[in-house]
């Protein structure tokens, strides 16, 4: 009987072999558009902002706009209501989310459209053994083929929160009125 | 009856703090879409009864009242609080979610969480009609089961929505569902870039917690946000623990027990099914 639990030493240090990257498109323009507003027209609304309100923005919202995000890809709601493409960058992550606002102002909805992470491959951790009990071997599969499902310690949304505040900062000072 | 249908749809929110994603299939996209809906809604729930940081949340009030009287609260606070108990009983204390002061204390959660006193989970009791009522001043925070617990919620709705497959992953706690097997990726504990191990997981959960994730607050200040609530010290060091137990609550909890108490840790996983795989570095 194999003990419950398996105990493996990882190098601190280990080397990096090529990097395979973990995209994921969760939902195009379109699909976000109707996930959030169901059979709504949506009407391009895109727009770059001034320095003055790029500023207010930072200065009401506590997060600060990087050059790219002065341009507002955005989509005006029939019957009321907004429809926001955003990215932002994190540590180790690069996403791109949508923002569904009700007429009111108020969150309607959040998705994640696009998420990418850059992975090394583990080269030296020499135990390699297909651990869990009854599973197949997995042993073989390319780091660059699948890398889909991740179990780690967990990563922060953060950076996405702080970008729905900019873009609420940004509904309050520009779309508002 | 079930379609047959091999359409996959994924979907991907910023809920609990970290990344929720969905993935199911076994039916047409719209009625997946719907499933997966309900999914999301099912975690958005846990989170706002279970949060600790949300003054509004239900145990939030829980924290606040139950010392002075008995609080009334949901099927599903009590339920995790009922298990968070057993599980406190079962490892002795190792497992313990009236750590909250002490995280309160070190600034990872709101200040009003401070108490004086030493209160612990058998100052918690659970009385009928779903009240609770601490018999010290204590403070609980879910942090440690009600993530696994949300993405447990999250697997029944798909379930009952008649998916055929699922899998629920909330940063890395997550659990499948179903005949398919999913390829699981292992993150290596410091270098988060880099992933260290490759399973399968049929019909199973699978959880992470590690004190090494935060490399800033690794290096200069001893403390995590995960703690031996025997001697109230934080668990820090390259270290990182994986548990895969039948249901994600029971993974997410089990990892602080493998931390902080690997020995009696043992018997505890043979008993509920479970098994764990402990890093290093």
């Amino acid at each position: 009987m194999r003990p419950t639990i398996e105990w493996v030493v990882l190098p601190a240090a280990m080397v990096s072999a090529p990097c395979a990257t973990h995209a994921v498109q969760y939902l195009s323009v379109a699909a976000a558009q109707q996930a959030m507003f169901p059979g709504a027209t949506l009407t391009p609304a895109d727009r770059r902002l001034t320095d003055a309100e790029h500023k207010a923005i930072e200065t009401a919202s506590g997060v600060r706009g990087r050059g790219r995000q002065r341009d507002l890809k955005l989509w005006r709601v029939e019957g009321g209501g907004w429809f926001i493409v955003d990215e932002v960058i994190g540590k180790h992550e690069f996403i791109t989310y949508a923002l569904g606002l009700n007429a009111d102002g108020s969150v309607k909805h959040i998705e994640v459209m696009d998420y990418r992470e850059n992975y090394g491959a583990q080269v030296r951790d020499e135990k390699w053994r297909n651990q869990f009990r009854g599973k197949s071997h997995g042993a073989n599969l390319k780091l660059n083929d699948d890398i889909r499902n991740i179990s780690g310690a967990t990563l922060s949304c953060r950076h996405l929160t702080d970008g729905v505040k900019r873009l609420l900062a940004t509904y309050e000072i520009v779309l508002k009125h | 009856m079930k379609s047959c249908s091999n359409t996959e749809v994924r979907r991907c929110r910023p809920l609990l703090g970290t990344f929720v994603e969905i993935t199911a299939t076994g039916l047409d996209e719209g009625q997946i879409g719907r499933a997966i809906e309900a999914g999301f809604d099912a975690i958005e729930r846990v989170q706002r009864l279970m949060s600790a940081h949300d003054p509004s949340s239900e145990l939030s009030q829980v924290n606040e009242e139950a010392f002075l009287r008995p609080v009334k609260v949901s099927h599903e606070t009590f339920e995790v609080l009922k298990r968070g108990i057993s599980l406190a009983r079962e490892s002795a204390g190792a497992f313990d979610f009236t750590i909250a002061p002490l995280l309160a204390r070190w600034g990872l959660l709101p200040a009003h969480l401070r108490r004086s006193g030493n209160g612990d989970w058998r100052n918690v009791q659970m009385l009928a009609h779903r009240r609770v009522r601490f018999t010290k001043p204590l403070a609980i925070d879910l942090g440690g089961i009600a993530k696994g617990f949300a993405v447990d919620e999250a697997i029944e709705r798909l379930r009952r929505c008649g998916v055929s497959s699922a899998l629920v992953n909330a940063g890395g706690d997550l659990r499948a569902f179903g005949p398919k097997s999913f390829i699981i990726r292992l993150r290596h504990p410091i270098q988060q870039r880099l992933l260290t191990r490759t399973l399968r997981l049929r019909d199973a959960a699978l959880a992470t917690s590690s004190p090494c994730f935060t490399e800033s607050r690794l290096r200069r200040c001893p403390i995590s946000h995960l703690i031996n609530p025997l001697d109230g010290s934080a668990v820090t060091g390259g270290i990182s623990v994986t548990v895969r137990a039948p249901e994600c609550w029971l993974a997410d909890a089990l990892t602080k027990v493998v931390l902080t108490q690997p020995i009696l840790a043992t018997q505890l996983l043979a008993k509920h099914t479970s098994e764990a795989l402990v890093f290093t570095v």
